[in-house]
């Protein structure tokens, strides 16, 4: 049968974050999982010395840590006062002329009704005729699909595989070769 | 008595100078600490958590005290960490964990003596695994390797590193168990 080794709750386990109930069942379950217990272990000592790891860090001279600390904040502060600043002196270098926001709106609107003309006047998209290349192939398709339903009825009665080449050439058949694969075999 | 994280960030919400200096001074230490453990150099642990500060002076204002500052603090560190990762990963490549000792060897790192008691054999023992342990931590995912430090450094719970981490409990000890699990693997006691 297998076994659902609680893996990972051995490390809430082993820093004490289970509630009662957890911490009691993932104890039963170390007093007779020998690999847990193992693993257990294993990672206790590997937690100990990870808190270790921290003690390693050389710390820097603090003083001078928050003096370079102030300077960037002040950096940073400048740096968003100047793109404020930026963005104020664009409004304000942008002058209306004298005419202003009326002559605006009347210049947008006449844009907006030529664009509008325009469009209708070479109607939606979908509805546009088709240039005289794109006109000459639908031509050539159109004939060929009005072919191939010519000789549906051949097309009907054969084995794929084996008339491939029948299909193939299905716009070179002549009336005999039309009886003779319309008869079954 | 001394004012709270959370107080002291109203404050600097204010643009209280003094509330920040005092902030800085409670935190800059711990954070430095992290942010050296999760990077593995000093000069981006220093860039990184300066910068951890700058984020928490311009955005105090966001911090609407639902989970503890030092939580809603680390996630903004972690997060600085972790993009700063992924945006030097291809030069990290290249460059081998920084280490207080210096060298490629982990072995012939230089560390400072744990403690007083342990015999001279047991300290060499001692120091030859945490020497490991650095370049181990190094080839743990970005998310295990906060979670693994957040816990053993800070002491946080697994629902705290969840918040950080913005996962759930149950995903934040799966971090953990992982990154341990990988540990154990490469310093082969697996």
């Amino acid at each position: 049968m297998a076994t659902n080794h609680p893996e990972t709750e051995l490390i809430p386990y082993l820093r004490g974050e289970l509630s009662a109930d957890e911490r009691a069942r993932v104890g039963t379950h170390l007093e007779g999982c020998a690999q847990c217990r193992a693993t257990a272990d294993a990672s206790s000592a590997i937690l100990s010395n990870l808190a270790r790891v921290v003690d390693d860090v050389r710390e820097p001279d603090w003083a001078a840590y928050r003096g370079e600390l102030k300077r960037k904040l002040r950096a940073a502060q400048t740096r968003k006062a100047d793109v404020r600043g930026r963005w104020r002196w664009r409004r304000d270098d942008v002058r209306l002329p004298d005419f202003g926001w009326p002559s605006i709106a009347i210049s947008t609107a006449a844009v907006a009704v030529l664009a509008i003309a325009l469009v209708m006047h070479r109607g939606p998209a979908g509805m546009q005729a088709p240039g005289v290349d794109q006109l000459e192939l639908q031509q050539e398709l159109s004939s060929a699909n009005v072919d191939l339903l010519a000789n549906y009825h051949v097309v009907e009665h054969l084995d794929l595989l084996e008339n491939y080449d029948v299909i193939e050439h299905l716009d070179e058949l002549g009336p005999e070769d039309r009886q003779n694969h319309e008869t079954p075999s | 008595m001394e004012p709270s994280d959370e107080e002291l960030c109203k404050r600097i919400a204010a643009r209280d100078a003094d509330a920040f200096d005092l902030m800085v001074d409670r935190h800059q230490g711990r954070a430095y600490r992290l942010a050296s453990s999760i990077l593995g150099n000093e000069a981006d642990a220093r860039d990184v958590s300066q910068d951890a500060f700058i984020r928490l002076y311009e955005s105090a204002g966001r911090f609407d005290g639902r989970s503890r500052f030092s939580t809603w603090f680390y996630r903004i560190l972690v997060n600085l960490c972790i993009d700063h990762q992924r945006k030097n990963r291809w030069w990290r490549r290249l460059a081998p964990l920084a280490t207080p000792g210096g060298g490629d060897d982990p072995d012939e790192r230089a560390f400072d003596p744990p403690s007083g008691e342990a015999g001279p054999e047991t300290e060499a023992m001692l120091k030859q695994s945490i020497g490991r342990l650095r370049p181990a931590l190094e080839k743990l995912s970005p998310q295990q390797r906060a979670a693994v430090l957040l816990q053993t450094q800070e002491g946080f719970t697994s629902r705290e590193i969840g918040e950080v981490l913005k996962c759930s409990e149950a995903t934040a000890r799966v971090h953990v168990h992982r990154g341990i699990a990988q540990l154990r693997k490469i310093l082969g006691n697996d």
